[in-house]
C-alpha cells in the first residue's frame, strides 16, 4: 500500500509540492529556533570556555544570586586577599583584576556596539586574559589601553592612536598600546574589550584597594579541584572559590536558562502558529484529494481492500509527506536560524553564535512535529475515505458520504468552542503556574481557531456575496462566477480561508496589543514624569554617577534627580527590581499614582528602611502598607523593609522604591550608577537641552531628551520589537498563500471540463484568469476579515486582563485596514499560477476530460 | 403486454422459485456459484419510495457466462450490486460459493471480495500510477498474497498484453486498459466475476476483443461471469441471458442471437413505457 501512496504522490507532483511547503516552513521555523538557540548557547559556551582556559581557580565575592553581569557579580574583594591567595600552597600563579563596563569614544561619540557589551578590565598575564598581541603590548602605564582586534579593525585604530573611554568617572583620554586577539578570534562574541592597567581600572571605577576577582593557576602536581578545595578552606567566608571550568559552565548554564525561559518559547510559539496554519492546509489538501479520488478508493474496496487498508493508503501518503517535509524543514531550519539572527542584528541585538549544529533533540522534535501534524491533519479526510462504499466504483457521479464531523459540525464546533473558552478562562484567570497557564491559553486559542474554521463555512456565502457585489460591478460575468465558485463548496473555502485567518489573527493580535502597550508607555511617561528632560544611558544602560552633578550644574536647570535601579531577592522568592531615589530631589519631579489612599506626603517619610511598593509587586508578595518584606542584594547584604505606601507604575519604576542612602548600602558600588536622570527647567526647551548636552560632554553615553522625545523613543522601541514580530509572523501568512494556491489548483483541476465549456462558449483567457483571481481574493478576504475580528477579540480579552499592568485596549484602525489590503494582495498573488493554468487549458481536451 | 413474454415469465418464475432440479438447500451443491432468493430492494421511504427489485430469484452455475439485460431502471444494476455484496437487499438472501453473504459485516464482505469476487468496470478503473502488470496483481497485493507466476503468465498471455505489461494506463488504448482490468478480475481466481457494462466505453472493434476475452475466460478457465449490459451484441456471447423489467426477472433464456435479443429488449422497453415505467434506481 505504501507503494501506491508513493506513486500517487508522485503522480500529483505540483499539489504534493505545495502541500509539502506548508509543512516544510513550519518545521523549518521550529528547527530554526532550536538551531539558533543552540548556536547562541555554543557561542557563549565557547566564549566562557576560552575565557577561563588558563584559569584554574577564580575567586570572587560570594553572591546570593547572579545579577547576569558578564564580568561576574557586582561585589569586590579587598586587594590584600591576593597576597593570601599567592601564599596558599599549590598556587602557582595568581593575579587580581578589576573590571567594569564602559564605552569607547571616538571623536566625541560612543562607538555603537549593536547591543554587545564593551568590557573594560585590567590586564593580566596571557594565561588569564587569553590575549594574544598582534601588535604593540599590554598597557604598562597609566593612560594606556589595549584593544581587541575587531574594534581596531572596525574603527581603523592602531597603536599610538588616542581614544576616549567612559568609566564611572567620565571620559578618560587614553592611548592605544596594543591590539590583541582573543585566543585566535578577533572578538569575543561581538563584545568590545579594552584592557587597562590595574591602577587605572581601580581609579576609574572607584575601586581603589579592591579587586573584582582573583584568578589563580595551580602549581605543578596540583589539580584545579584540589587547589579550589585548599583555597576554599583558607579564604574568608565571603569569598566564592570556583574552578575555571565550573565558572565557565555556570555562566553558560545561566545563558542557556535565560534563552530557555524566554527566547526559545517565544520563537517556538511562532513556529507553532506556522505549524497550525500548515495543519489546516494539509487537512484541506487531503479533503479535496480524497473527494477527487472517490472512485479510486471505491475500486480498491471492491478489489478487496479493507477499510483499514484505505485508511493506511491515505495516512501513508501523509506519513511520506510528513517525513519528506520534516527532513527538508530540518535542513531549511539552518537557513531560518540565520534569518532570525539577521533579524536580531537588524534590530540591534548582536548575539554571539557558533557552530551550525543539528542537535539530536532538534532532529527528533522536527521529525515528530512534521510527521505528527501531517498524519493528524490527514486523519479526518482519511477516515472519510474509508467510508466510501465499494459500489461507488460502479456508479456515475457518486459523492462522498458526508463526514461524521460535517453532519454534526455545528455541535462539534460549539463543543470545541466551549472547551476552548474554558481553557482560555483558566489560562487567563486561574492561579496556575505560568507554564500551565500558557498551555491552557495555547490550547484555548487553537480550539477557538478550529471552532471558527468549522462554523465559518456558514458565513462563506453571505461574505462571498458581499465581497462579490463590487467585483460584479467591475466585471459582470467573472465577478458573478467567482462569487458562485467560492460559495460552491463553502467548507473548502472556509478551511482555505482559515489558514490565512490564523496567521492574520495573530498579526492583528500583536498589532492591537502593541498599540495598547505603546499607549501605556506613552501614558506612563506622561503621567509620571514631572520633569522637562529625561537623561538616559545608551542602549538602556546606566550612566556615570557624576553625570547627575554635571546636569545639576547647568545654571538654567532648576533641579535634577537620579533614578537608580538594581535587583534584589525578595522574601526568598524570586527577584524583583529595586529602585533607589532621593525623596527630596526626586519627589517634585515625579507623579506617583498612589493607591490605597497614599499621597506625596509619604515621600517625606521615605527614609531608612521604609519602602514604597508597586501594585504588581504588592500582588506578587501579598503586601499592603504596614507589612514588612526582606530584600537581599546580590552580594548578600540583607535588609527588612516596612511598606509605607503603594503606587501604580507598570513601566518605568517597577518593584519597590527605597531611599537612595539605603539603596547604596544594600547594593555593591558597581551597581550604583543612575538609570535615568530627571531634569526640570523653566527655560527655553531647545536652549536648555543644548546647555545640558554641553555639560554632559564628558559623559557621551548619557543621552538627553525632552519629555516628548523620551516618549517617542519608548514608542520606537515598541515599534522595533513589533517589526521583529511581524517578520516572524510573515512566515505563517506566506504558508497560507501556499494553502490558497493549493486549493485553487485543485479546484481548477476539478473543474477542467467546466472551464473547457466556458472557454468553448467564448470566455477569453483574460476573463478566465479573472474568475480564478477573484475567487482567490474572496477567499483571502474572508480569511482576512475573520482573522482581524478574532485578533481584535483576543487582544481585547488579553488587554483587559492585563489592564492592571497598564496595558490599554486600543485599536489601530489604520493598521487593520493595511492588513486587509495585505489579505487582498495575498489573494492576488496566490491566484497567479492557478489562473494561468485555468486560462491555458486546451479547450478540446478540457471538454473531454473525466 | 406481449402474450408470448407473459407466458415466458410464468414459465420462468416457478423454476427459479424452486431450488432447482435437485432438492438440496439453496446453499449450493458445488455447481451453483451464486444463489439468490426473493430479493427485493427499496430505496427511500414513504411516498418517495422506489422499488428497484421486487422479488428476484436466480441460480448461477459454475462456468456459466450470464448476461443481465433490461431497460434502464429495470433493476439490473441493483441486482448485480446485491449479488456482489456491494448493496444490501431489503429482503431476500444471497449465497456465493455456498456462503450466505446476506447480513455479512464489512469485514466479512471485504474478505469475500478478496477471495470470491472479481469486478470489471465500465470505466476500467485502473490506477493511473501503476503499470499494467502492477494493476493486474493489485488485488493480490491488497490481500497480502503472492501471485502465482504461472497463472500470471498465462493470464497476461491470454489478454494479449505481454509486450505492454510495463506500460501505464495512460499509454494504453481503451481496449487494452479493459483487458488489463479483465486480467485483474481473474488474477485471484474468484468464484464469480461481475462485469458492469464492460464494453460501454469501447468502440465496436475493441468491444469484440474484450468480449472474446471474457468468452475465453469462461471456456478455458471455467470462470463464472455475470455481465450487466444494454448492448444486444455483447449479450450474444453469453450462455444465458436474464431479462429484467420493473425489478423482476421476466425472462431467463439460453444463448440467443443478436436480433432476437434486440426484439425482446425493444418490447420490454415499449412495455415499460406503456405501463409508466418501474423503479428508477441505478
Amino acid at each position: 500500500m505504501i507503494r501506491i501512496a508513493l506513486r500517487s504522490l508522485w503522480s500529483r507532483k505540483l499539489r504534493t509540492a505545495l502541500t509539502l511547503l506548508a509543512i516544510v516552513l513550519g518545521v523549518a521555523m521550529i528547527s530554526g529556533t532550536y538551531v539558533l538557540t543552540d548556536q547562541i548557547n555554543n557561542g557563549f559556551d565557547e566564549i566562557f570556555k576560552k575565557s577561563y582556559q588558563g584559569t584554574d581557580v577564580e575567586i570572587t565575592r560570594k553572591s546570593v544570586f547572579s545579577g547576569g553581569n558578564f564580568y561576574g557579580p557586582g561585589g569586590t574583594l579587598p586587594e590584600s586577599l591576593l597576597t593570601q591567595v599567592k601564599a596558599t600552597p599549590g598556587v602557582g600563579e595568581a593575579e587580581g583584576v578589576v573590571g567594569g563596563s564602559g564605552a569607547v569614544i571616538i571623536d566625541g561619540k560612543p562607538v555603537t556596539t549593536g547591543g554587545a557589551p564593551t568590557l573594560v578590565y585590567s590586564t593580566a598575564a596571557e594565561r588569564f586574559s587569553q590575549s594574544e598581541y598582534i601588535s604593540g603590548a599590554p598597557p604598562a602605564q597609566s593612560g594606556q589601553v589595549s584593544i581587541n582586534h575587531k574594534l581596531a579593525d572596525d574603527e581603523n585604530l592602531k597603536v599610538g592612536d588616542h581614544i576616549g573611554l567612559t568609566t564611572a568617572r567620565g571620559v578618560e583620554d587614553v592611548v592605544i598600546s596594543g591590539v590583541f586577539n582573543f585566543g585566535d578570534s578577533a572578538s569575543l562574541g561581538g563584545a568590545t574589550i579594552v584592557q587597562t592597567t590595574l591602577a587605572d581600572a581601580q581609579a576609574w571605577y572607584d575601586l581603589e584597594g579592591q579587586l573584582s576577582s582573583i584568578m589563580a593557576a595551580a602549581g605543578s602536581g596540583v589539580t584545579p579541584d584540589e587547589l579550589a578545595a585548599r583555597l576554599e578552606k583558607t579564604l574568608p567566608a565571603y569569598t566564592s572559590v570556583k574552578t575555571g571550568q565550573q565558572t565557565a559552565e555556570e555562566a553558560s548554564q545561566a545563558i542557556s536558562d535565560a534563552l530557555g525561559s524566554v527566547l526559545t518559547p517565544a520563537l517556538l510559539a511562532f513556529g507553532g502558529v506556522a505549524i497550525l496554519v500548515g495543519a489546516f492546509i494539509i487537512f484541506n489538501a487531503f479533503s479535496i484529494t480524497v473527494a477527487q479520488r472517490l472512485r479510486e478508493f471505491a475500486m480498491l474496496r471492491s478489489l478487496g481492500a479493507s477499510r483499514r487498508q484505505v485508511l493506511l493508503t491515505v495516512l501513508g501518503e501523509a506519513l511520506l509527506m510528513g517525513v519528506f517535509a520534516s527532513v527538508l524543514g530540518l535542513l531549511a531550519g539552518l537557513g531560518v536560524a540565520r534569518g532570525i539572527n539577521a533579524l536580531f542584528k537588524a534590530v540591534g541585538a548582536d548575539i554571539p553564535t557558533a557552530g551550525a549544529a543539528l542537535a539530536p533533540r532538534t532532529i527528533v522534535v522536527a521529525l515528530a512535529v512534521g510527521i505528527g501534524v501531517a498524519v493528524l491533519a490527514a486523519m479526518a479526510p482519511a477516515l472519510r475515505a474509508t467510508r466510501v462504499p465499494p459500489v461507488a466504483a460502479l456508479q456515475e457521479g457518486a459523492v462522498l458520504p458526508p463526514s461524521f464531523v460535517a453532519r454534526f459540525g455545528s455541535y462539534f464546533a460549539a463543543a470545541i468552542a466551549v472547551l476552548a473558552v474554558l481553557a482560555l478562562t483558566r489560562g487567563l484567570f486561574a492561579s496556575d503556574p505560568t507554564n500551565l497557564r500558557l498551555l491552557f491559553l495555547g490550547l484555548g486559542v487553537i480550539g477557538i481557531f478550529v471552532a471558527v474554521a468549522m462554523v465559518s463555512k456558514y458565513v462563506v456565502r453571505p461574505v462571498a456575496g458581499a465581497i462579490g457585489w463590487p467585483l460584479e460591478r467591475v466585471a459582470r460575468v467573472s465577478g458573478r462566477l467567482a462569487r458562485e465558485n467560492s460559495a460552491r463548496n463553502p467548507a473548502r473555502t472556509a478551511a482555505t480561508a482559515a489558514a490565512l485567518m490564523i496567521g492574520l489573527a495573530v498579526v492583528v493580535f500583536v498589532a492591537v496589543f502593541a498599540q495598547g502597550l505603546k499607549a501605556s508607555f506613552v501614558d506612563a511617561v506622561d503621567r509620571s514624569v514631572n520633569a522637562e528632560f529625561v537623561i538616559s544611558g545608551q542602549n538602556g544602560g546606566t550612566m556615570p554617577a557624576a553625570a547627575l552633578d554635571a546636569a545639576r550644574g547647568v545654571f538654567t536647570v532648576e533641579d535634577a534627580a537620579g533614578v537608580y535601579a538594581s535587583q534584589a531577592e525578595v522574601d526568598k522568592n524570586g527577584l524583583a527590581s529595586a529602585g533607589g531615589v532621593n525623596p527630596a530631589s526626586f519627589g517634585p519631579l515625579w507623579f506617583f499614582d498612589w493607591l490605597r489612599g497614599g499621597s506625596d506626603e509619604l515621600l517625606s517619610r521615605l527614609a531608612g528602611n521604609n519602602a514604597l511598593i508597586e501594585e504588581q509587586f504588592a500582588l506578587k508578595y501579598k503586601l499592603k502598607p504596614g507589612d514588612s518584606f526582606t530584600a537581599v542584594g546580590s552580594t548578600g547584604e540583607k535588609a527588612t523593609f516596612k511598606v509605607l505606601g503603594e503606587y501604580r507604575d507598570p513601566v518605568l519604576i517597577t518593584g519597590f522604591v527605597i531611599p537612595l542612602t539605603t539603596f547604596q548600602r544594600l547594593f555593591p558600588t558597581t551597581q550604583q550608577d543612575p538609570l535615568y536622570i530627571l531634569v526640570s527647567s523653566d527655560g527655553n526647551e531647545a536652549q536648555v537641552k543644548g546647555q545640558i548636552e554641553t555639560a554632559l560632554k564628558p559623559f557621551p553615553t548619557a543621552e538627553v531628551r525632552t519629555k516628548a522625545e523620551f516618549n517617542d523613543m519608548m514608542k520606537k522601541q515598541v515599534n522595533q520589537i513589533l517589526m521583529l514580530l511581524y517578520a516572524l509572523l510573515a512566515v505563517s501568512v506566506i504558508i497560507s498563500i501556499f494553502g490558497i494556491v493549493n486549493t485553487l489548483v485543485l479546484s481548477v483541476y476539478e473543474r477542467t471540463r467546466e472551464i473547457g465549456m466556458l472557454r468553448a462558449i467564448g470566455t477569453t483567457r483574460r476573463q478566465m484568469r479573472r474568475i480564478v483571481r477573484y475567487e482567490s481574493v474572496i477567499t483571502a478576504i474572508i480569511g482576512g476579515v475573520l482573522g482581524t475580528v478574532l485578533g481584535v477579540i483576543f487582544a481585547y480579552v488579553v488587554t483587559t486582563r492585563l489592564a492592571a499592568q497598564g496595558i490599554t485596549f486600543s485599536v489601530p484602525w489604520l493598521q487593520l485596514v493595511a492588513f486587509l489590503i495585505v489579505a487582498v494582495v495575498v489573494g492576488v498573488l496566490a491566484a497567479v499560477l492557478p489562473a494561468r493554468r485555468a486560462a491555458n487549458l486546451n479547450i478540446l481536451e478540457a471538454i473531454h476530460y473525466e | 403486454m406481449d402474450d408470448a413474454l407473459k407466458t415466458e415469465e410464468q414459465r420462468v418464475a416457478p423454476e427459479t422459485g424452486d431450488a432447482g432440479p435437485e432438492t438440496r438447500g439453496p446453499e449450493g451443491d458445488g455447481d451453483r456459484v451464486v444463489v439468490a432468493r426473493e430479493l427485493t430492494r427499496r430505496y427511500g421511504s414513504g411516498d418517495a419510495a422506489v422499488d428497484a427489485l421486487r422479488g428476484a430469484s436466480v441460480d448461477l452455475l459454475r462456468g456459466q457466462f450470464t448476461a443481465v439485460m433490461g431497460p434502464s431502471g429495470s433493476g439490473k444494476s441493483t441486482l448485480m450490486h446485491i449479488l456482489a455484496g456491494l448493496d444490501e437487499a431489503t429482503s431476500g438472501e444471497v449465497w456465493i460459493d455456498g456462503v450466505k453473504i446476506t447480513g455479512m459485516s464489512d469485514r466479512e464482505l471485504t474478505q469475500l471480495r478478496r477471495e470470491k469476487v472479481g469486478f470489471i468496470f465500465q470505466q476500467f478503473n485502473l490506477l493511473p500510477m501503476l503499470t499494467g502488470e502492477e494493476n493486474v496483481t493489485l488485488p493480490l497485493e491488497i490481500a497480502g498474497r503472492k501471485p502465482d507466476q504461472a497463472w500470471m503468465a498465462r493470464l497476461i498471455d491470454a489478454v494479449g498484453l505481454a509486450d505492454r505489461k510495463s506500460h501505464r494506463p495512460a499509454e494504453m488504448s481503451g481496449g487494452q486498459q479493459q483487458r488489463v482490468a479483465v486480467a485483474r478480475a481473474l488474477i485471484s481466481r474468484p468464484a464469480v466475476v461481475f462485469a458492469d457494462e464492460p464494453t460501454g466505453n469501447l468502440d465496436s472493434k475493441t468491444s469484440d476483443e474484450v468480449l472474446a476475452l471474457l468468452r475465453q475466460s469462461a471456456d478455458e478457465f471455467g470462470q463464472t461471469i455475470v455481465m450487466v449490459t444494454h448492448d444486444p451484441h455483447a449479450a450474444t456471447i453469453a450462455d444465458r441471458i436474464l431479462f429484467l423489467q420493473d425489478g423482476v426477472i421476466v425472462l431467463d433464456r439460453g444463448k440467443m442471437g443478436r436480433d432476437e435479443i434486440y426484439d425482446i429488449v425493444k418490447s420490454l422497453e415499449s412495455d415499460g413505457r406503456a405501463s409508466g415505467g418501474g423503479g428508477g434506481a441505478r
